[in-house]
């Protein structure tokens, strides 16, 4: 049994060999057969590190304005560095938290957009770090607010 | 040179990782079916909670100071894998000893080993976000013995070296311990280890190798080899095989009626021909057991009967139709409390071997339960069972307090909050 995502998602693509690729009904090989590349994988787009990419999703609608919108999927990638402009997650209050890390003059700040929250002074090797969020998907009107995955998926 | 990592309180420090309000609460984790403590976060372990302990016996006044927890494998095994990948990358060679361990082979790397240590532990703090402590010795052995004194150290990263055997630090902390603590030693040979004389670690690198032969085995000659710094001892010397497996669990409620009783032992027999395939293994007799409450009021029942099957098998189906057998036989009127099916003489698999009054086409059947288990891995597990099986079902897993999936299931994922 796989017990990664990862490992499922990228599994859903068959490997493309020639040996295996139906012929046409007449036995000459498709003359496409040459050209054969492997379809673009997603999964493998976004997930460049398996072992240290998590997925959560957002709750709240505070950062609509940076087009981070309730119920979006976030791609973390916990081996990246954090830099002033990347949005986080951080482990805020005993709680998951999103916010956006910022300079100013030489202290880094993580930066709330709900209103009345305090900016709070970010270490460079801050314990309270989850993760780097390289990925938010949003989904559009025609998948309703969070899409329902496939129960196959499950 | 030799490592052995092990992840400091896996269970506790995996329900921490999606539940940063765990942090610095005392955590313990609970076996299947929330019967028992099973792993403790340090500030579980302070409050002198016994592992092992059954949940209803913790005192009540502890019990709401504490977080409990059902023990989500999913969980576990999928950040394990996750730990595995991130230290696999950097050494040549590594061996996972158990979901929480393992083993790296650093025989030809030159390295300032402090150094990696450090490096190894870090890696795994930040791409996984688990804690874990590293000891690296000469053999596996002593790697273990030094993954041991990691831990105790108070600061982090948690990590110990011994260069060589005759490191001064290391012969007086084998002078202080007892024989039991070394990898491979039980109880008894502890026993017999005393009553010659041997009462430390130190004191057994120092008996004679023909004496060990001699009066014990090959094996433990070997430990002692090994606390001498010289690397013998393999993993599969310290394992031996499964020579059986058990799939069984109590009920929530007694159950009385047969079909549901059949129903339970459908869906031991797929885990336990899941298990058998998973290990490349098939059984030659199966058993099945069966008992009514023991601490109830009216007759205890237990029974319990083996058949052989007509040839070796991991074929769920052949593995369900002798258990079902068993099970017409058994079956009186009672209140059921627990039902579980056994195999036994397992060996491992050989290619489809025809007999002459299988006729089942062997082949075929393996394929079919290639299939099987694929799609059961890639769908999930209620996406294909040996007939209904509904979740909510009595012998289905007790898991109150269980945290969510959050690295394998879309509905589960967990929740970051925008501020």
């Amino acid at each position: 049994m796989s017990m990664t995502p990862i490992a499922l998602a990228a599994s859903t693509s068959a490997p493309a060999s020639s040996d295996t690729l139906p012929r046409g009904a007449s036995g000459f090989p498709s003359p496409a057969d040459d050209y054969r590349e492997a379809p673009l994988d997603l999964h493998h787009h976004l997930v460049r590190r398996p072992a240290s990419t998590f997925f959560m999703r957002l709750e709240g609608d505070d950062h609509r304005h940076a087009g981070l919108h309730h119920g979006d999927l976030l791609v973390i990638d916990r081996a990246i560095s954090p830099r002033p402009g990347h949005w986080l997650v951080a482990a805020i209050d005993g709680e998951l938290s999103v916010l956006h890390l910022e300079r100013r003059e030489a202290q880094l700040y993580l930066a709330p957009s709900r209103p009345g929250l305090a900016t709070l002074p970010f270490e460079a090797d801050d314990d309270r770090l989850w993760g780097v969020i390289c990925y938010a998907i949003h989904a559009l009107p025609a998948m309703g607010e969070e899409p329902a995955e496939p129960s196959c998926l499950r | 040179m030799f490592a052995l990592i092990d992840c400091n309180n896996f269970y506790a420090a995996c329900e921490r990782l999606f539940e940063p309000r765990l942090e610095g609460v005392p955590v313990g984790v609970l076996s299947n079916n929330d019967g028992c403590v099973i792993a403790r976060s340090e500030e579980f372990k302070a409050l002198d909670i016994p592992m092992g302990i059954p949940t209803h016996k913790i005192d009540p006044a502890l019990r709401r100071r504490v977080v409990l927890k059902s023990s989500n494998y999913t969980l576990y095994g999928d950040l394990s894998a996750r730990v595995q990948q991130v230290l696999a990358r950097q050494v040549p060679t590594l061996e996972p000893y158990s979901i929480d361990e393992c083993f790296l082979d650093l025989r030809g790397m030159q390295e300032d080993w402090h150094a990696l240590g450090a490096r190894l532990v870090r890696s795994v703090a930040r791409e996984v976000g688990l804690p874990v402590s590293i000891g690296i010795a000469p053999t596996r052995t002593l790697a273990k013995l030094a993954n041991r004194q990691a831990k105790t150290q108070p600061t982090r990263p948690q990590v110990c070296v011994w260069q060589s055997a005759d490191a001064p630090e290391l012969a007086a902390h084998l002078a202080r311990l007892s024989p039991r603590e070394v990898w491979g030693v039980g109880e008894r040979l502890n026993a017999r280890l005393a009553g010659m004389g041997v009462l430390t670690a130190a004191a057994l690198r120092e008996t004679p190798d023909s004496e060990l032969r001699r009066r014990f085995s090959v094996v433990l000659a070997r430990t002692a080899t090994e606390l001498n710094g010289h690397p013998c001892l393999s993993m599969s010397d310290l394992e031996t095989p499964r020579r059986s497996i058990l799939c069984s669990r109590s009920f929530g409620r007694p159950l009385r009626d047969h079909n549901a009783l059949a129903g339970a032992l459908r869906h031991h027999c797929q885990r336990a021909g899941e298990k058998l395939r998973r290990d490349a293994m098939q059984a030659s007799a199966i058993g099945v057991y069966m008992r009514t409450n023991p601490h109830h009021a009216g007759t205890f029942r237990h029974a319990c009967e083996w058949t052989a099957l007509p040839f070796p098998s991991a074929d769920t189906q052949q593995l369900n139709r002798a258990a079902q057998r068993l099970l017409a036989r058994l079956w009186q009127p009672a209140a059921y409390q627990k039902l579980g099916v056994m195999l036994t003489e397992l060996t491992p698999r050989q290619q489809s071997q025809t007999t002459l009054f299988d006729g089942a086409e062997p082949a075929r059947r393996e394929a079919l339960m290639e299939a099987w288990d694929a799609i059961r891995a890639r769908y999930g597990r209620q996406a294909l069972t040996l007939g209904p099986q509904p979740s909510d079902a009595p012998w289905q897993m007790n898991s109150a307090y269980r945290s969510a999936c959050y690295t394998t299931r879309w509905d589960e994922l967990p929740r970051a909050r925008a501020r």
